[in-house]
């Protein structure tokens, strides 16, 4: 394990960080306390200086790492200022005006920890290079996001929001936890590249195959596909604005990740597709998802449960991009889908964000603004919040030339280039849909006139800040465009397999019947 | 960056489709052009500078010339960075090179690459056409400084930011090294032509014909789009430096000198079909002249500038910068050689008829650009180089010279209306500089205008084939000399009578005190014109900067017949005559070379002269024999040249006689003269000549009203059944959405139901139907 330790400095940090953290958070000094987030943030920065220099990761994808941990540090720390004043509101408030503070009533430092454990969980499944890594990373990412919906308003919403998240959360991780054990079963080994070897050398098998598509189906509850999605809108609505734009896009990433590893484990094949159950069950998954996440995103009324839906719509686009793979050796960036996911999954992670910050600077007695009147006319009444909101929604409508434009780009050139033309057809035309309600929401803050709600802004002025940064990252980050897609194409390149030794399991073995990888392996490690 | 980021897969594609271009590239890196000196980017820059501060003007208010001072100082530096550009250059010997400003369009591709940067090409054509754009766009301006003053404002400042505007892209497109620049300059001229002729934007009128030539002008950008496609495709590049030394295009110029048409590739003879749609359109050419006519709505100094001098000069830059690509077509020339001559003619005919001073010369600036291309058409560029510049300075005169009428007669422009100008207090530079602009426009012996005509009309009668065009061009010649001097003899000459045009309250000269009916009649004395003080009409005469301008170019008019004389010398081997001779020779338009020595000599017998049009049937014989300047191709055993001087001598001077006898001699009053009667003798012929022979009419039943039918069907088949399934298709994911919603019921057994249920039918639909049901 220590061999692995240059690879992890990251996570390291980060835990370390989060120890601190938790310390910290319920200081007796409320001075102290403050420096909460930012000792955060200085976690989150060493975690990335830290990636940018790891090694390349035993994994299957060995590029990913360095990719992945900058990008979540870079997106986290874009989310820190949107945190401020999530929790402890009144506990602040009471301690300011000389209430002694009750370190048992606190939940703040519980809030930042678990936000940085989830970071840490999602770093972790970057370098995962064995399935119980990737099990143990994968539940590190949601574990703390359970908690901290739960903790993030003080209703019972929240709640219940938290507790439905809970279960079908250890629901999904139950299937995908199955899934893996068949592929072990099928394998005889837990490492995924030497599985990848394996399966590319003997097939896929039976049981393999069923190991695949029911791992692909668990893990994409993390990234909240058709038929696991129906836990989004219940708790994105549950959970306040700042919970709500993290669920948005670190599960989601982890689950991106995980399904490159699975996905990676059946092989894309010479002609650049994937086995072609597992090639079917993800064409059906990418379709329906984002049309179920599209039309239902169309009849809300609630700002926070369109977005929800548009995240399920927005993971049906990347499903396209995993589809198409990585290309074939050489090939130029555009037609590698996994590049493409990548990329987007940056755009998504910082477009996203802004929407999520104007609705948590609005504020009408401590309750966020959600409903899409409470948003109208905001361009002239608060300008800053309403510019994020027009530029951030017509990125995420994929507006040329803003980034979320130059993010769909390379998943339908992928696409097309995958020959996946049906599919394709399908993603224009639910990014149509997908621009019906998000120029309502354009058009409500920029054309509408003002109706007083009642709403004023927060007094946490850095959730603005937090929403400068998002609209500004969509500009700005055009013109990093080219490179972050060169970053996002190394890092999803596939180790070339001549490093890996194939497992000698079949051999041992001999031809396996379903039952019985069950009992012959529990007890036997791969060779 | 991200520009090449956004356009790879895309361009990708289109490579792809470009097979022909294949390898294309290699011809690419051999031709390197050396670089020139930066400072010939002040060129294009400054008018764009000028524009920007004019709409800076514009924001802040100001309400003074300030506008014009500043365009008219630019547009000068700009002429003078020309004038050093031209002298920097080294004449005929001079190499061409180029000035990048910045890289513009970079797609490389794996077998190709499409590389249009925003970069200047310099040679000896370039700097001839710059040179008199320049120069006249300061003269202008300095006209127009006086001309707009009663706009002074927002108006003023748009007016000249849109001249100045125009300047930039006429140098994009006459200076660009790319097909892409001259596109970008060729839209931006139309677009600048737009925004002037539509100044006065509270007039329908003008607003119409802002519109009618923007519409006609799309109908030859289409063509020129495809052309410059068609040359991507075929040739792989559209930078002139590649293009030009692209061997295809040197190979098929060789098989068209023999003749061999047969065995260029039709794609590489569709090519100049197409561009010389775009230089009909921008350059007035049947059929696609109407628009220009009406452009005259537009301020006069920018019929001037604009729709005289520079901007339909375009299509004539565009033939001779691309006429290696036109020899190598076989119907090329000959289509532009007949559709100018048609153009003359008939544009001749419709301004005998006119009675509108302003219109009769636009009617005679489609006819001289008729000429023009013409002369591009029986292998004479250098004939219509030679005439657009003498061209540029006559027109720019004359209509300035009618400005001046219409400013100063509150928009009179009938010459019915007006007489006897030169006897007017104030109107002695006007009257002359018009005689010095209809001498040239009459091919009067000796002008400049004289000198430029026969030099096409001469190569016409000696390209075989030709001849027919040659004859008609003479005719034209006779009737351009009519009408010309019908102006003349009727306004400026004869008893003094004028009439105020209607706009005499629109103008700020301090004449509203006249408040008195319009149309009332005055008939001066010479002698007592003062008299009428205070209680007539007073005309306005020009002041210092219209009249400056106007002798300037009186004298720029009678010097460029000097350019006949001088500037002899020699291009790529060859001797060339005068200064126009030799700066396009030694350009691209110079056929004699680089491409091969006397090009279109060794074939065809110095003998082959002037056979009459019979055997236009094979219009390869069109790329005929050219002579050189030692040995002359003979007519009639003489030099064509100097046979000319005498025809079409004679030929103007009888037109002359007769405008002298029929508008001038014995005429009592401004409306009345001897041609009236003459006119009866034809019956309705003149009358049909007067509405333009229902030319605009054929194209409004033929072509607005069937489009108007069709898009009002479309307009109401859009709204019933187009809006109704898209609204029908709005609403099926609305449906949708209602349909699926019940799912989200929020009981949590529900969701994991739903869960579990959905992995079920997932894979049961995969196992059984891709698995097992042959799928795999």
């Amino acid at each position: 394990m220590i061999e692995k330790l240059p690879q992890i400095w990251p996570e390291l940090l980060l835990f370390l960080t989060t120890c601190v953290v938790m310390l910290t958070g319920q200081w007796p000094s409320a001075p102290i306390r403050r420096l909460t987030p930012w000792l955060a943030a200085v976690g989150l920065i060493a975690a990335g200086g830290a990636s940018i220099g790891a090694p390349a990761g035993d994994g299957l994808f060995p590029g990913m790492m360095v990719y992945a941990k900058v990008l979540t540090a870079i997106v986290g720390l874009m989310m820190l200022p949107l945190l401020a004043g999530t929790v402890d509101r009144e506990l602040e408030a009471q301690s300011a005006r000389g209430v002694p503070f009750q370190p048992i009533r606190s939940n703040g430092a519980e809030f930042y920890a678990f936000f940085l454990f989830s970071l840490t969980g999602l770093m972790l499944v970057s370098s995962a290079d064995d399935l119980i890594w990737l099990f143990l990373a994968l539940e590190l990412t949601s574990l703390p996001t359970y908690i901290m919906v739960t903790i993030s308003t003080q209703t019972t919403r929240s709640q219940e929001a938290g507790i439905k998240y809970f279960f079908l959360g250890a629901l999904g991780a139950a299937i995908f936890l199955y899934g893996f054990a068949l592929l072990y079963g099928a394998s005889g080994t837990t490492n995924i590249p030497e599985m990848a070897a394996y399966f590319r050398a003997e097939g896929l098998g039976p049981i393999g195959l069923l190991g695949v598509l029911v791992s692909l189906i668990g893990v994409s509850f993390k990234v909240a596909a058709v038929p696991m999605h129906f836990y989004t809108p219940d708790v994105y609505q549950g959970a306040a604005s700042p919970v709500s734009a993290m669920l948005a896009f670190v599960p989601k990433t982890a689950g991106f990740l995980a399904i490159f590893m699975v996905a990676g484990v059946a092989g894309w094949g010479e002609d650049q597709r994937l086995p072609a159950e597992v090639d079917a069950m993800l064409w059906i998954m990418a379709a329906l998802t984002m049309t179920v996440g599209n039309v239902l995103a169309l009849i809300q009324s609630s700002v926070k449960r369109m977005m929800a839906y548009s995240s399920v719509a927005h993971s049906g686009y990347m499903l396209v991009g995993v589809l198409a793979g990585p290309g074939a050796e050489g090939s130029p960036f555009w037609r590698n889908g996994l590049a493409a996911v990548l990329f987007y999954l940056l755009c998504y992670g910082v477009m996203n964000l802004g929407v999520f910050a104007v609705l948590a600077s609005l504020e009408r007695k401590g309750e966020e603004a959600d409903d899409i009147d409470d948003i109208r006319g905001l361009v002239k009444t608060q300008p800053v919040l309403g510019w994020t909101m027009v530029i951030c929604s017509l990125s995420l409508l994929g507006f040329p030339p803003l980034l979320g434009f130059i993010g769909k780009v390379g998943l339908f050139t992928s696409g097309v280039a995958s020959g996946n033309i049906p599919l394709v057809i399908i993603l224009g035309i639910n990014s149509a849909i997908a621009a019906f309600y998000y120029l309502r929401l354009v058009a409500a803050a920029y054309l509408e006139p003002a109706s007083d709600t009642g709403f004023r802004p927060s007094p946490y002025l850095s959730r603005q800040f937090a929403g400068l940064l998002s609209a500004g990252g969509v500009i700005a980050l055009l013109f990093a465009g080219s490179g972050l897609i060169k970053a996002a194409d190394n890092a999803s390149r596939i180790a070339p397999p001549d490093g890996v030794a194939v497992p000698a399991k079949h051999h041992d073995a001999g031809h396996t019947t379903p039952a019985e990888p069950a009992h012959g392996h529990a007890s036997q490690p791969h060779g | 960056m991200i520009a090449d980021l956004l356009t790879a897969p895309a361009w990708s594609a289109l490579l792809a489709m470009a097979p022909d271009a294949q390898g294309a590239g290699g011809s690419h890196a051999a031709t390197q052009v050396a670089h020139g000196p930066g400072w010939v980017l002040l060129i294009p820059f400054l008018p764009l500078l000028g524009a920007a501060l004019c709409g800076l003007y514009a924001a802040m208010g100001v309400k003074s010339k300030l506008p014009a001072w500043t365009v008219i100082g630019l547009l000068a530096v700009s002429f003078v960075t020309t004038v050093a550009m031209a002298t920097g250059f080294g004449g005929a010997d001079g190499a061409a090179y180029t000035v990048k400003a910045f890289d513009w369009i970079q797609v490389h591709g794996e077998h190709n690459s499409f590389v249009a940067n925003f970069s200047f090409f310099v040679d000896t054509l370039t700097i001839y056409w710059m040179l008199f754009v320049t120069g006249l766009a300061t003269l202008i301006a300095l006209y127009a400084s006086e001309y707009m003053s009663h706009d002074v404002g927002t108006g003023y400042c748009r007016f000249f930011a849109a001249f100045s505007l125009f300047v930039f892209s006429m140098a994009c497109l006459v200076m660009g090294d790319n097909l892409v620049m001259l596109y970008l300059g060729w839209e931006g001229v139309g677009l600048c032509s737009y925004l002037l002729i539509g100044y006065f934007y509270k007039k329908p009128s003008a607003v119409a014909a802002a519109k009618k030539a923007f519409i006609v002008n799309r109908v030859g950008d289409l063509g020129l789009a495809l052309g410059l496609y068609l040359t991507y495709v075929h040739f792989g590049t559209v930078e002139y430096a590649a293009l030009f030394a692209n061997e295809r295009l040197l190979h098929y110029v060789e098989l068209a000198k023999t003749g061999a048409f047969d065995q260029i590739p039709m794609m590489a003879q569709g090519i100049p079909l197409l561009l010389m749609v775009g230089a009909f359109g921008k350059s007035a050419q049947f059929p696609l002249y109407v628009w220009l006519p009406d452009a005259m709505e537009g301020p006069t100094p920018v019929s001037a500038l604009i729709h005289a001098a520079t901007m339909v000069t375009a299509g004539v830059y565009l033939i001779a910068r691309f006429y290696p690509v036109f020899l190598a077509s076989e119907l090329a020339l000959p289509i532009v050689a007949w559709i100018g001559t048609i153009t003359a003619l008939l544009a001749a005919t419709i301004g005998m008829a006119q009675f509108d001073i302003k219109r009769i010369m636009a009617y005679s600036t489609v006819s001289q650009l008729g000429y023009m291309f013409a002369g591009l058409g029986v292998l004479t560029p250098t004939g219509a180089a030679y005439h657009t510049l003498t061209h540029a300075f006559f027109k720019a005169l004359l209509f300035l010279c009618c400005g001046a009428v219409m400013h100063g007669f509150a928009g009179q422009l009938d010459l019915r209306k007006l007489s006897g100008l030169r006897r007017v207090k104030g109107w002695g530079i006007v009257s002359f500089g018009m005689l010095i602009g209809c001498l040239n426009l009459a091919g009067f012996p000796l002008t400049a205008g004289f000198f430029s005509k026969d030099t096409i009309l001469a190569e016409a009668f000696v390209t075989p084939g030709t001849a027919v065009i040659g004859w008609i061009l003479i005719i034209t010649a006779g009737m351009t000399a009519y009408y010309t001097f019908r102006v003349f003899f009727r306004v400026f000459v004869g008893p003094v009578e004028y009439h105020p045009g209607d706009e005499a309250h629109d103008h700020d000269h301090g004449h509203e005190d006249h408040g008195h009916a319009h149309g009332e009649t005055h008939t001066h004395d010479a002698g007592h014109h003062g008299d009428h003080h205070g209680d007539h009409f007073h005309p306005h005469a020009p002041g210092w900067a219209i009249n400056t301008v106007l002798a300037t170019l009186t004298v720029l008019s009678i010097a460029a017949s000097g350019l006949y004389f001088v500037g002899a010398g020699e291009a790529h081997g060859t001797k060339t005559k005068h200064y126009a001779d030799t700066m396009v020779s030694a350009s691209t338009a110079g056929y004699h070379s680089p491409y091969s020595e006397h090009a279109f000599h060794a074939e065809h017998g110095a003998d082959h002269n002037a056979d009459d049009g019979g055997d236009h049937a094979a219009p390869h014989a069109g790329v005929g024999p050219r002579g050189t300047i030692d040995e002359p191709l003979m007519l009639l055993g003489k030099d064509p040249h100097k046979i000319m001087y005498y025809v079409s001598g004679v030929v103007g001077l009888v037109g002359i006689v007769l405008a002298w006898f029929f508008h001038y001699a014995g005429r009592k009053t401004a409306s009345e003269c001897r041609m009236d009667k003459v006119a009866r003798l034809f019956g309705p012929i003149p009358r049909w000549a007067e509405n333009k022979w229902y030319v605009d009419e054929f194209y409004n039943a033929t072509i607005r009203v069937p489009l108007r039918v069709v898009s009002h069907f479309f307009h109401w088949f859009d709204k019933l059944v187009i809006d109704g399934v898209v609204n029908l298709a709005g609403l099926s994911p609305r449906i949708g959405g209602w349909l699926i919603r019940p799912s989200q019921s929020g009981v949590l057994q529900g969701y994991a139901a739903g869960m579990v249920g959905g992995v079920a039918v997932l894979l049961v639909v995969i196992l059984l139907v891709v698995r097992f049901g042959g799928g795999a």
